[in-house]
């Protein structure tokens, strides 16, 4: 990952920090002039307009600002941590205007979901693994990603815009992925995201 | 034992089972991880589009409310827990829960008795009342954890039942249970009120 890179994630997880103490106005200022117009791009390209987007923008920074303390950095990047709010909030946004009836269920009484991962595995490493990844990716490959996880475009869909064929666009998204997890594989990053669950009826 | 149905001629809401059981896996889940992080990653090199001039002032407006709402989305299972496959289809369609006491049900997808995939919240130490199966039914845990006769099942996992099961399922009583149940058979109630309750079934 450049140096670059580096010093802005690193300005990103203090200033989660700083929000999360002190609810640190600034900080704020700072995440949403980096992330707002991006998550604006990354709505909008997947299908919201411009009213919603902007909406369900406001709604997650509201998430960032009154949930700084839960986000770890060592769980998650802070834009990964910031993406899966803006899709929750995405989601619960076409399911209020299709008046889904989710309400029914008291989720007041359900506590928080905390995640499942390993805390005691530092998984920024694999954080840096990633990035270091895809920034190696050639642009096709890379563009192909963007349709399938920002835009949101089925395979299917990719292989009509881009005339490449539906095996090749299949392959070589998996390949990205496999690549990702065997490289992951070989730092001997345990994955085990699930080993407080396992049941013994499970074998 | 467990033992996932398979069909000759699968059907909608046993592929949206089989979806979801496999994106619960621990394979699933490392899945799940590898997309958030390269979408995060996508995220930091996106064009950014610039926001309207009054959105700052909404998202302060926004926060100076947020102090009072305690309960918030991101910590709503359904969102954060349930399968993105599930999360999904269900965006797309209205959900009718049917209540009982301490259990909420919501047929997802169904093409007859035989075949219905259903979504079942049981609330923190509720039960469903005790029952057996007149065909078999796959359940996959969701959310939570419950425990019957047979054991305890945490989250990620799937128990077969069928007519030679006869149990009393009781939501873990903190975080009740979210799970995901497909059918290809009534259930029929064994307990106290079990003529009154199989009169209702669903």
């Amino acid at each position: 990952m450049l140096d670059k890179e580096k010093i802005k994630k690193k300005l990103h997880i203090n200033a989660m920090k700083k929000i999360a103490k002190s609810e640190d106005i600034e900080s704020f200022k700072l995440i949403y002039d980096y992330f707002g117009p991006r998550l604006k791009s990354f709505l909008i390209s997947s299908g919201s307009e411009e009213t919603s987007a902007e909406e369900i923008i406001q709604e997650t920074m509201a998430i960032i600002w009154t949930k700084a303390d839960y986000y770890n950095p060592k769980l998650a990047s802070p834009s990964t941590w910031i993406y899966t709010i803006a899709r929750n909030k995405k989601i619960d946004f076409l399911r209020k205007t299709r008046k889904a009836v989710f309400e029914n269920i008291d989720t007041a009484i359900l506590p928080p979901v905390e995640p499942v991962l390993d805390e005691s595995i530092d998984h920024n490493q694999s954080f840096n693994l990633i990035d270091s990844y895809l920034n190696s990716l050639p642009e096709e490959q890379m563009l192909l990603l963007k349709m399938n996880f920002i835009e949101e475009k089925s395979h299917g869909e990719i292989a009509k815009i881009t005339g490449i064929s539906l095996g090749t666009v299949k392959s070589r998204i998996r390949l990205a992925m496999e690549k990702i997890r065997m490289r992951i594989k070989s730092e001997g990053i345990s994955f085990d995201l699930n080993n407080k669950n396992k049941s013994k009826n499970f074998k | 034992m467990i033992e996932l149905m398979t069909q000759p001629s699968t059907t909608p809401a046993h592929l949206l089972f089989l979806q979801c059981f496999a994106a619960s896996s621990k394979e699933g889940k490392t899945q799940d991880f590898i997309r958030n992080e390269i979408t995060g990653h996508l995220l930091d090199v996106i064009e950014p589009m610039n926001l309207t001039k009054e959105a700052w002032q909404k998202t302060l407006d926004r926060i100076s409310l947020s102090k009072n709402i305690d309960e918030d989305h991101v910590s709503d299972p359904f969102l954060t827990n349930l399968p993105s496959v599930l999360q999904k289809f269900i965006s797309k369609k209205k959900l009718n829960w049917k209540k009982f006491s301490d259990v909420k049900v919501s047929t997802i997808s169904s093409s007859s008795d035989s075949d219905k995939l259903e979504l079942i919240y049981v609330k923190p130490g509720g039960t469903i009342p005790q029952h057996t199966h007149e065909g078999k039914e796959n359940f996959l845990v969701l959310h939570g954890s419950y425990s019957d006769e047979y054991g305890s099942y945490m989250e990620g996992t799937m128990q077969t039942r069928d007519e030679s099961h006869d149990h009393k399922p009781i939501g873990n009583p903190i975080t009740g249970c979210i799970g995901l149940a497909y059918t290809n058979g009534k259930i029929k109630f064994s307990g106290k009120f079990s003529k009154v309750l199989n009169f209702f079934n669903y």
